[in-house]
């Protein structure tokens, strides 16, 4: 007998299709932390409790692709503040590193304009986009939902985000 | 100018699509991506873009009827939060990244672990190690068995700290396994090099050591090689075991608890147990070792026959 635990789907698929997450990986800018980053997706599906999963390739690309933009994120928060410290200590040195004024400003700007700019493509792609990236709705039931088909979804979405990608960089070039 | 912006549509498109649970196209975004560098930029910032806002415009009312002031104060507390989760978000990343990691498994329960550098680690029953993301040439084994598998490199060896001591491996398959205070290492291939700064100890193929902390009185002795790490295939060999500690690993490799009775528990016995019968019946290992196996509630006691 073997006592050794089958790996379940997921894991299957994770070494069936090691060689084209780390592909993967690298054509997303990894560069030379792709093993590491590769390792991470491991370690996220071996440790957690993940259940049965539908499409576990399509799982395994995107936590892998969630994985680059948490790293994306953190690296520009990391910069932002780097920036607000330099700002805040070229006017008073070494007493605050609490972010500019001007950011603060800003900032809370950003829910008002993406709020303006979305209001002003029109009521359906608003409500598309809040429906997708805030309630969390899946695009086909979305398409459901609002009587519209699959590709009118894409569309209202892409307008959508290219709008509060505007707002985005309006903000950081201010 | 024109071309970034025809960068921006196709990220835009591909973070529409890949946004959503139902996308399956991921060799296609790989091809996107490959075809120039500057696509997983444009990505990143196209999906970063829609992640703030979706964050901020989870307070942002979607009509005019809030007064003016009211939802950008709403909406500015919510960024700030927003901004403190990517914080921690962050922080738990590079704690991730520095930090090193526990892999644990429970009794009856055997499972490999891939390292990074190629090498694996089979965990047996209610083992408990622990690794490090940044560096994968170093693991300590705080209890339980664990055979490892490592790729040699001269230039970085393979370090198992267990217990008080240290295992610097010399390239090599081992069976490391840490009962109460006492470490036992068996070499299957390559070698081994036990605390080569304290006291050294050179193992080689079919050599085996066992070493209690707080001592550094090696116990030397050899195994058949084919016997070494066999019991990945569910067997368990003792050589001169008590029965207390027999007790102890056939728990933790069937799931199955086994004690020894006190006036049992110090004998020392030799014998090597298949654990599929044990797991049909816990009595089976009786005859094995001259003792009678009898049932307390959920344990089997192992005591005089």
């Amino acid at each position: 007998m073997s006592s050794n635990r089958a790996p379940n789907g997921l894991e299957a698929a994770f070494l069936a299709n090691r060689e084209r997450l780390l592909r993967f990986l690298r054509a997303r800018g990894a560069g030379d932390a792709a093993e590491d980053l590769l390792h991470e997706v491991w370690l996220k599906i071996s440790t957690a409790a993940v259940g049965p999963v539908a499409a576990p390739v399509a799982y395994l690309y995107r936590t892998a692709d969630l994985l680059m933009i948490d790293r994306y994120r953190s690296e520009r928060q990391a910069r932002r503040r780097d920036k607000d410290w330099s700002e805040a200590a070229a006017t008073v040195p070494g007493v605050s590193d609490a972010p500019s004024g001007e950011r603060v400003l800003i900032a809370r700007d950003h829910a008002r304009l993406v709020a303006e700019a979305l209001d002003a493509l029109g009521p359906r792609p608003a409500a598309i986009f809040r429906r997708h990236r805030i309630d969390g709705v899946q695009q086909r039931q979305v398409a459901e939902e609002f009587g519209v088909s699959l590709s009118t979804v894409e569309s209202d979405l892409r307008r959508a985000y290219r709008a509060v990608l505007e707002v985005r960089e309006r903000i950081d070039e201010a | 100018m024109r071309q970034d912006e025809r960068m921006t549509d196709e990220a835009i498109a591909w973070a529409v699509r890949t946004g959503d649970p139902s996308f399956e196209e991921w060799d296609a975004f790989t091809a996107w991506l490959e075809a120039d560098p500057a696509h997983a930029q444009a990505y990143d910032r196209a999906v970063a873009g829609v992640m703030d806002a979706a964050e901020a415009g989870s307070v942002a009312p979607a009509n005019d009827d809030v007064a003016e002031e009211a939802p950008a104060r709403g909406g500015w507390r919510w960024l700030a939060l927003a901004a403190s989760v990517v914080l921690v978000a962050m922080l738990g990343f590079i704690q991730l990244r520095d930090a090193s990691y526990v892999v644990e498994t429970a009794a009856g329960e055997t499972r490999t672990v891939a390292l990074a550098d190629g090498s694996d680690v089979t965990l047996g029953g209610a083992a408990r190690i622990v690794l490090d993301r940044e560096d994968p040439r170093i693991a300590t084994l705080e209890q339980g068995r664990a055979l490892f598998s490592v790729r040699h490199d001269d230039a970085d060896p393979f370090v198992v700290n267990v217990g008080e001591q240290t295992l610097v491996d010399a390239g090599t398959v081992f069976d490391v396994a840490r009962m109460g205070k006492t470490t036992s290492v068996a070499v299957s291939e390559g070698v081994v090099l036990v605390n080569p700064e304290r006291k050294l100890a050179r193992l080689e193929p079919g050599d085996t050591l066992s070493v209690t902390d707080g001592s550094d009185a090696y116990r030397l002795g050899t195994a058949p090689v084919a016997r070494i790490g066999e019991w990945r295939d569910g067997r368990l060999t003792f050589d001169d075991a008590t029965l207390g500690e027999i007790a102890h690993e056939l728990s933790s490799s069937t799931g199955i608890a086994f004690s020894a009775a006190p006036a049992v528990a110090e004998r020392r016995v030799t014998g090597s147990v298949a654990l599929a019968p044990v797991e049909q019946n816990p009595q089976a290992i009786g005859p094995l070792f001259g003792v009678a196996v009898r049932r307390e509630g959920d344990s089997w006691i192992i005591d005089r026959p």
